[in-house]
């Protein structure tokens, strides 16, 4: 179970990876176009589409890297019986709204399938296409955030959160 | 009735912050129970249009790519190739080697677009090789975090970015605007550094050994790869051949470009980078989410269009209405980061803004300014963390050799009032 899930987590992140490339290639193919004289129909959408489906499909394994950023001040404050407190608060209410959000990314994705929604922009994409990444890491992501919170409730530390310092030089 | 609401939604907002609940999930519960208060619009159908819309927009696009950059960036050797090129020249301004940090660091901030990844960068090299050279440590600490920030106001910049797709400003625009004023502190923080070094000569070791000129020109050829880094990004931004997210892709080709003929790239250091930047640009697009949603959500309850009616019906003047909000910054810089407070605020804060007839791109300016200081000051500091990583120093004690260079940062802001054309004058010419 454990090792499935962790596969799940990283397969989401290296298709994330995938898009983020994507993202590139896709700004690149705009600026080669224009230079060469041809036009790329869409790919300023596409680039758009690649840079949604990165970051959603990045949710799960950033939250397992320790990476989405809170507000620790208390978190660390207290010792560890405010910290595991809040801990499983945290992690509660942040299962439930991500449950919300891959409901309702879902369901635009139905929507937009019913609907026959196209794009507006040159791409004329059907919209559901580039949003099935959307819905599908927000499920992943509400997947990792159960898993953390059961991990919690058996007071397990979910993950080897490497220290602050060696991220936050990243941080803006 | 309206505002007790919206007092209520505030205090709730601050109460899952400080609950540690995840910032972007934080602002997504408080859009959504606000507007479940307010219409009967189905809240979650919005929600997700909302958010589709906000994170698939080809204007943020140059935000992850910008990312990426500096994160291949920080994998190269470039920090070093900077300091021994810079180094040889600075050996006769008073200060000597102190100015590496400040130069060092607006060389470094042209090429990316985050304080924290300016100061780490930059100060990899400094720090130990100041230390060594028996420059003091609190000089040598405080010119590193200051200049740091140069990161978010020389262009390119994450902030700048955030700012321009939430304030529907030209992202061109307001990346030009910044350079001058980035400039103006740099030319700030030396200024300081050569009057403290004329006030305390003793405490400034001696040069290193005298280079002939030649040696020195030979040297600088470790500038080059930076420069040609800079006149891809920026140049194509100024001349207007590129729009800031090509100018980025430009950037990310480039870097690996040159990391790749330093010889530092690899598959692994091509796959960290990659995985890296996926990361840092996944945990912002969640607060973007979140704050795009939270703004959909203030728009149906009013709050923007009324607290631009009541502050514009306290009749203000301009200056005490920025002089408000760079202190409700500095203040709520102290818990949040400077992105959070960016998104967090500006759909609220705009109209009042625009009502008070100031132009939004120097706000940008000085939101920007703003925010640095932010980074320099205690408890929440991105800048003051990175540096405690790499000097084991306790933050109080780096936030106090700070404080001389977060003044100047006022007076910056001060002279940006005063004399609006520093941000102004280059856009216009483009």
């Amino acid at each position: 179970m454990r090792k499935a899930l962790d596969t799940l987590y990283d397969a989401a992140a290296w298709a994330a990876a995938f898009f983020m490339v994507g993202v590139l290639v896709m700004v690149l193919a705009s600026v080669v176009g224009r230079l060469a004289g041809f036009n790329l129909r869409g790919s300023d959408a596409y680039a758009g589409y690649s840079m949604a489906a990165a970051a959603f499909l990045a949710l799960a394994h950033t939250l397992k890297r320790g990476e989405h950023i809170r507000v620790n001040l208390f978190l660390e404050r207290f010792g560890p019986k405010v910290t595991h407190a809040l801990e499983l608060w945290s992690h509660a209410a942040g299962t439930f709204f991500c449950a919300v959000l891959a409901v309702f990314c879902a369901r635009l994705v139905w929507q937009s399938w019913t609907f026959n929604d196209v794009s507006q922009g040159n791409d004329a994409t059907p919209l559901w296409i580039p949003q099935i990444a959307m819905a599908a890491g927000a499920i992943v992501l509400f997947v990792a955030m159960a898993d953390d919170f059961v991990l919690h409730l058996r007071r397990r530390h979910p993950h080897a959160t490497k220290k602050a310092e060696t991220e936050m030089k990243h941080m803006e | 009735m309206d505002i007790l609401i919206t007092a209520v939604l505030i205090a709730f907002l601050f109460a899952l912050l400080a609950s540690a609940l995840w910032i972007g999930l934080a602002l997504l519960g408080v859009a959504w129970i606000g507007m479940e208060l307010f219409t009967s619009r189905p809240v979650g159908d919005a929600m997700a249009v909302t958010i589709w819309g906000s994170s698939s927009s080809w204007t943020l696009t140059a935000l992850p790519l910008f990312l990426w950059m500096g994160e291949i960036l920080f994998r190269t050797r470039l920090s070093e190739d900077m300091f021994r090129g810079l180094a040889p020249w600075l050996q006769k301004i008073p200060g000597r080697l102190l100015h590496t940090n400040i130069i060092g660091c607006t060389i470094f901030a042209a090429v990316s677009g985050s304080s924290a990844a300016t100061c780490a960068t930059i100060g990899k090299m400094t720090l130990p090789e100041l230390g060594r050279r028996g420059y003091p440590e609190d000089m040598t600490i405080g010119t590193l975090a200051g200049a740091g920030t140069l990161g978010l106001l020389i262009p390119p910049s994450i902030i700048m970015i955030v700012y321009g797709v939430t304030a529907e400003v030209s992202i061109t625009k307001l990346f030009i605007a910044g350079v001058l004023p980035g400039l103006l502190l740099a030319g700030l923080f030396m200024g300081y550094t050569v009057i403290w070094s004329l006030l305390n000569p003793g405490r400034i070791p001696p040069p290193d050994a005298p280079m002939t000129f030649l040696q020195k020109v030979s040297t600088s050829r470790h500038l080059i790869g930076p420069v040609a880094l800079i006149a891809l990004v920026l140049g194509s931004i100024y001349v207007g051949i590129a729009t800031a997210t090509e100018a980025a892709a430009l950037g990310v080709v480039g870097s690996l470009a040159l990391s790749w003929m330093q010889g530092s790239m690899s598959r692994k250091v091509f796959a960290e980078s990659l995985m890296g930047a996926t990361r840092l640009y996944c945990m912002i697009a969640l607060i973007l989410a979140g704050a795009a949603f939270l703004t959909l959500s203030m728009g149906y309850i009013g709050l923007p269009r009324h607290l631009a009616e009541f502050i514009t019906g306290l009749g203000l003047a301009p200056f005490w209405l920025l002089f408000a909000l760079m202190v409700f910054f500095i203040v709520l810089g102290c818990f949040l980061d400077g992105i959070s407070m960016v998104v967090l605020t500006m759909g609220v804060i705009l109209p009042t803004i625009q009502k008070a007839g100031i132009d939004l791109v120097w706000f940008g300016i000085f939101i920007v300014l703003v925010v640095e200081m932010a980074q320099i000051t205690p408890p929440v500091g991105f800048n003051l963390f990175v540096l405690q990583g790499m000097t084991k120093k306790q933050i109080p004690w780096i936030a106090r050799v700070t404080m001389p260079l977060f003044f100047l940062m006022v007076a910056a802001v001060g002279l940006l009032y005063f004399f609006p054309a520093i941000v102004t004058w280059l856009p216009s010419r483009m």
